[in-house]
């Protein structure tokens, strides 16, 4: 940072890391990295926070990522930099948000040279947002982020989002600075005032004006240790926030496009669903050709698209398909959090995974209904990706009583 | 807790060090109320002492806090009556007089409106103004005591105005016999005040000294004087004055002056009772047998006092004359002042007194016009009342302008415990307070006292909540000091200066950097100007600097907080010892870092200074370097202490020169600083120190909640009972105490 050509770093100029600091010894004098303990505390925590209660939660999101692209994101302490790995990090996000969130949208921003850029607008298409991504990485970085100017900027995008739907930004910011043009704390009201959450990932330490955002707007704020750490924290944003106040329940319009010859669900068994057509997702792009038969067709205007889901660039149709819905639908029904307990002599394996316990392992985790000890690995894998027990699914009388 | 139950138990004197913002204040508050209320012959009254205003409104709310859990606990009213004491200018709430800026001139004027002789002559004579409140307070205040409660200044407003009394002289007057009294040091140690305001503090009160580190200058101060060449001329006008008003009455009202004559022959104790408005002129701490005396015929009229005070004046005018620098003890002054002018040591010991006791005849109510004279008579009785522990310095110019002649007298205490011996002497407990005390048996060597209880307590945290680390070198491997020797060398300054920017660049919002001086502050701000350091500073963060003036320096900190708030981040560059490192709290994201450029050593070619460290080592064996490293370490701490306001706070603090790792300098600072400073830390770089702190802002970032300090940090009630919690605390009690 002293020296004037600060932009290439060679390796063995950039500052000692003693990694094996990084691994402590605990009381036992067991080697146990503390980062993967703070990991798993934190995920746990998570868990049983997310399912306390029934509240009701923002399944249709409008969300805006502003990635800041100052010059302190060229620093290398995340590999191989901070810039390139939250680049990186956010394609991953990308496709996971719309994976569990099939009906929102999501747009990006970047922030340098004391001003703010849109990337890509709101919209519903992950394609164009990853190759958005993958274009970002030959930014050069440079200049001070404003924070001010990119809020400003996202706010200006969400403030005619319909009021059903959640308004939010995420930024990820790796400055400890931010030169503003005006008074934040205005910024801050209008924000709180349009009900937009405001969520902040700092990348290198606790600046309080972040904190105070993120606290006036009802968003969280964190700040990474290393970059697993910051993979958990971004894709902790992929689950649907809850309400923040009370949104007046409204109804939605969807389409439900049909049309792949192999489903024959009688919804579209013109021959007409089936004639060869351009694909609307990749009719700009110079390689596009012309489509099979296979693809989904708009049940408004009959415009054909290759995936699902997608917002119809003819009538604005939000298109989605039944599983797309039962996906975003775990989220209204977590499952409850497994008890911890201490383990008891009798259970000597996992019933998930069958993994025997060992003696240094002290706890094991049972589901409320069904009485099954599982281990700490499946208790998050149920949590994180199953979404059902494999101790209730698998009994008959209690599986019976769900569907009922 | 503990420790301070032994020392009431053993009625003796304690001295504890605890880190800020581990509730101090509440500990000792709630410790001494509850053995007010189990022992209460034993122990009547707290005199709790802090420094400034809004300390003593911090510790009125911890007070009130306390009562109301008393009286939520107790579920009864508790008749406990605590109070706040200050100045005229902080209580007045006279119209006219309250709109006063200037604490001196609010003092004049409550005194040309409530003395004595004033309100007798209002009694013959209705022109002449008045103070309401005051006449309100003499007429029914003293009769019905205040209702207990707790009263901070604001409150004591409050019940002023409803009940038109003035709430100073009811203050005043409720010290007698209120349970607990929040006030300033000066109150007790200044023995100017003291005399009239904590005389009647029963003796067996607990006196607490809180943010007590600076507690032997603040004595040291009470009891010293300087005269310059312009107070002496003021102080001609002034006797001209006396002059005129004298043969004015001689003409007019003879007897008055006559009748003052007698009750100087019947001794002073007389003349001071009953005259708790005319405290602005009380003598400084007179032995009591000289005041059993007589005053000298010498000067019991008051055209001779006049005449002798004459001389006196003009008797200095021509010391101040002198080329050189001169330095002598008190017995050499009265000496040469005997030869000279032919005063003798006896009536000099009677100067303030007398001249208290001629403005009162003379009815003078403007009192403002007179307090360099009342300086000098100050000086008249301090220099022949003691002899030892003073010493008399005339300096014909300042160091640092040789050319200007600016001649100044220096009559300067040597030894802190004469001002605060008297209170050791007269409360059975004395509590001596404060986050940096280190080392902690420098005090009672220097204020002469035996204390019975001497401990120094860590926190307890649940994390690592501050950071110390001794940056001795840059990244050129040279050496970083602000010693003598290298203090111009660009290298060193260079160094400095790389070591603000890339913490700078690591360390979100605020961080503050404290200088040896104001002179070294500027030297290496212009140099670091030239080398281009400022620009890259302000790439990352807004610059503040402290100067010497008061109104610049405090705008300078309003921005420097509105830069912290807005997220821009800022550096704020100030110099120990200044305003910055002693009253004002970084806490939080105001200061998330504090370094420390240099050992914020004393100016060692100060006579006074020297003067002091000569009689420490003759009085005290104290050697002069023990002396400087502790003076110059207490400092440093004071100022590191700065960023750490408490258990969710935390903050790096970085000592950047290569002697703070030597043992003698780094066995200085506080427990709960070395307890952080690993060995690891001691010695680093700048790019090492960068990386740790990048390391540990990312840990302290992480939630912090109010179940992860529980059972460490905070004990729930069941936490405490259980025995292995007593068991550690028993172990704890034992560890501390030396």
């Amino acid at each position: 940072m002293a020296d004037e050509d600060e932009t290439k770093e060679y390796r063995w100029e950039s500052g000692y890391e003693k990694t094996w600091e990084a691994i402590k010894e605990d009381d036992d004098g067991l080697l146990e990295s503390n980062v993967a303990d703070l990991v798993a505390r934190a995920k746990r925590k998570r868990a049983a926070l997310k399912a306390t209660g029934a509240i009701q939660l923002g399944m249709m999101r409008h969300l805006f990522v502003v990635v800041d692209a100052s010059a302190c994101m060229f620093l290398q302490d995340l590999k191989p930099t901070r810039f390139l790995c939250v680049l990186k990090l956010l394609e991953v996000f990308v496709h996971e948000f719309f994976d569990l969130n099939p009906i929102s949208q999501l747009g990006i921003l970047t922030t340098k040279m004391k001003r703010s850029e849109q990337i890509t607008v709101l919209a519903g298409n992950q394609k164009k947002h990853i190759e958005a991504l993958q274009q970002l990485k030959d930014l050069s970085c440079e200049g001070e982020p404003s924070l001010q100017n990119s809020l400003e900027r996202a706010m200006n995008g969400l403030k005619n989002m319909p009021a059903h739907s959640s308004r939010e930004i995420l930024v990820l910011f790796g400055s400890l600075t931010t030169c503003d043009p005006g008074d934040i704390q205005k910024t801050i009201k209008a924000l709180k005032d349009n009900n937009i959450r405001v969520s902040i990932i700092g990348l290198a330490a606790e600046v309080r004006i972040c904190r105070e955002i993120a606290k006036k707007t009802g968003g969280t704020y964190n700040v990474l240790i290393d970059d697993h750490h910051l993979k958990e924290l971004i894709l902790s944003q992929v689950q649907p926030p809850a309400v923040a106040g009370s949104l007046e329940a409204s109804l939605v319009k969807m389409g439900f496009p049909g049309g792949t010859p192999s489903v024959n669900d009688g919804t579209s068994d013109s021959s007409a669903d089936h004639a060869p057509a351009y694909c609307l997702c990749h009719i700009d792009s110079e390689t596009s050709s012309l489509m099979g038969p296979n693809g989904y067709n708009c049940p408004q205007c009959g415009s054909r698209y290759c995936e699902l889901p997608v917002e119809c660039k003819q009538c604005g149709l939000t298109l989605v398909s039944a599983p797309h819905l039962a996906r975003s639908y775990h989220h209204l029904f977590p499952i409850k959090p497994f008890m911890e307990r201490a383990q008891v002599p009798d259970t000597t394996h996992c019933f998930a995974c069958a993994k025997l316990f060992l003696e240094a392992e002290t706890n094991v985790y049972e589901c409320e209904n069904c009485h099954q000890i599982v281990c700490l690995d499946c208790d998050l894998f149920i949590r994180e990706t199953l979404h059902t027990c494999p101790g209730c699914a698998s009994d008959p009388v209690t599986a019976q009583m769900k569907t009922n | 807790m503990l420790e301070l139950k032994r020392a009431l138990d053993a009625k003796g004197h304690c001295l504890l060090e605890m880190p800020s913002g581990t509730g101090k204040t509440t500990t000792l508050l709630s410790l001494i109320v509850a053995y007010m209320k189990a022992h209460p012959l034993d122990l009547t009254k707290l005199v709790y002492c802090s420094r400034t205003v809004p300390e003593i409104e911090k510790v009125m709310e911890e007070l009130r806090k306390l009562m109301n859990y008393y009286e939520k606990e107790m579920g009864m009213e508790q008749n406990i009556l605590g109070l706040a004491l200050s100045s005229r200018k902080n209580l007045c709430i006279h119209p006219s007089v309250s709109k006063e800026r200037e604490g001196k001139v609010v003092d004049g004027r409550c005194y040309s409106l409530t003395a004595s002789f004033v309100r007798a002559r209002h009694a013959a004579d209705d022109a002449t103004p008045i103070c309401e409140f005051y006449e309100g307070f003499d007429a029914h205040g003293k009769e019905f005591p205040l209702p207990p409660g707790v009263y901070n200044l604001d409150d004591l407003k409050e019940y002023g105005q409803m009940k038109r009394w003035c709430p100073y002289f009811l203050a005043r007057h409720t010290i007698t016999h209120a349970n607990i009294v929040v006030y300033s040091y000066h109150y007790l140690l200044d023995p100017k005040i003291a005399e009239v305001v904590s005389k009647e503090i029963s003796k067996t009160s607990v006196v607490v000294f809180d943010e007590a580190h600076n507690i032997d200058n603040v004595c040291i101060d009470s009891m010293s004087v300087k005269i310059t060449k312009r107070l002496l001329d003021k102080c001609s006008n002034s006797i001209t004055i006396l002059e005129t008003t004298i043969s004015n009455m001689k003409e007019n009202d003879s007897k008055r002056l006559e009748k003052e004559y007698k009750r100087l022959v019947e001794g002073l104790r007389d003349a001071t009772i009953a005259r708790e408005t005319d405290m602005a002129l009380v003598n400084p701490v007179l032995p009591s047998e000289i005041l059993e005396e007589a005053v000298p015929g010498t000067i019991r009229t008051a055209e001779h006092f006049v005449a002798f005070l004459k001389r006196v004046v003009e008797y200095i005018k021509t010391r101040l004359r002198v080329q050189h620098v001169v330095q002598e003890s008190p017995a050499g002054f009265l000496r040469d002042i005997h030869t000279k002018v032919c005063i003798d040591r006896k009536p000099l010991r009677f100067t303030a007194e007398r001249l208290a006791s001629l403005i009162r005849t003379l009815e003078i109510s403007d009192l403002t016009d007179f307090s360099p004279l009342v300086t000098v008579s100050h000086f008249a009785t301090l220099v022949s009342t003691y002899t030892k522990g003073f010493t008399i310095i005339i300096e014909p110019f300042e160091d640092r302008a040789p050319t200007v002649s600016n001649p100044i007298l220096y009559f300067s205490c040597l030894d802190s415990s004469i001002a605060i011996k008297p209170v050791f002497n007269r409360f059975q407990t004395v509590v001596i307070t404060s986050g940096t005390l280190s080392p902690l048996d420098m005090y009672p060597k220097i204020l002469d006292f035996h204390p019975v209880i001497m401990t120094s307590f860590t926190m307890t945290l649940a994390r690592p909540c501050i950071l110390p680390m001794i940056v001795s070198k840059g990244n050129d491997q040279v050496a970083m000091s602000s010693r003598y020797e290298t203090r111009e060398d660009t290298a060193v300054i260079r160094n400095y200066g790389n070591l603000l920017v890339e913490v700078a660049a690591a360390v979100p919002d605020g961080i503050v950097c404290f200088f040896t001086s104001y002179l070294y502050l500027e030297t290496i701000v212009s140099s670091w100007y030239d080398q281009g350091i400022i620009d890259q500073l302000q790439r990352h963060k807004l610059l503040f600097i402290e100067t010497q003036d008061a109104a610049e320096t405090s705008l300078a900190l309003i921005n420097y907080i509105k830069a912290c708030d807005n997220g821009r981040g800022a550096v704020l560059l100030s110099v120990a010892r200044g305003k910055v490192s002693e009253g004002i709290d970084f806490d939080h994201h105001l200061g998330r870092a504090v370094l420390m450029f240099g050992i914020p050593y004393v100016y060692t070619q100060s006579r006074i200074l020297r003067a002091r460290l000569e009689y420490l080592r003759d009085q005290f064996q104290i050697r002069e370097n023990d002396f400087l490293t502790f003076d110059a370490m207490r400092h440093a701490a004071q100022c590191l202490g700065r960023c750490m306001r408490g258990k969710t706070d935390y903050g790096i603090m970085v000592l950047a020169d290569k002697r703070f790792s030597r043992a003698d300098k780094r066995s200085k600072l506080p427990k709960w600083i070395q307890e952080h400073l690993k060995d690891t830390n001691c010695n680093l770089s700048t790019e090492e120190c960068v990386q740790i702190c990048k390391r540990w802002l990312r840990q302290m970032a992480q939630p912090f909640s109010r179940e992860d300090q529980l059972g460490i940090s905070l004990l729930t009630l069941e936490q405490l009972q259980s025995e292995e919690m007593q068991k550690k605390i028993q172990q704890r009690a034992q560890g501390v105490s030396f």
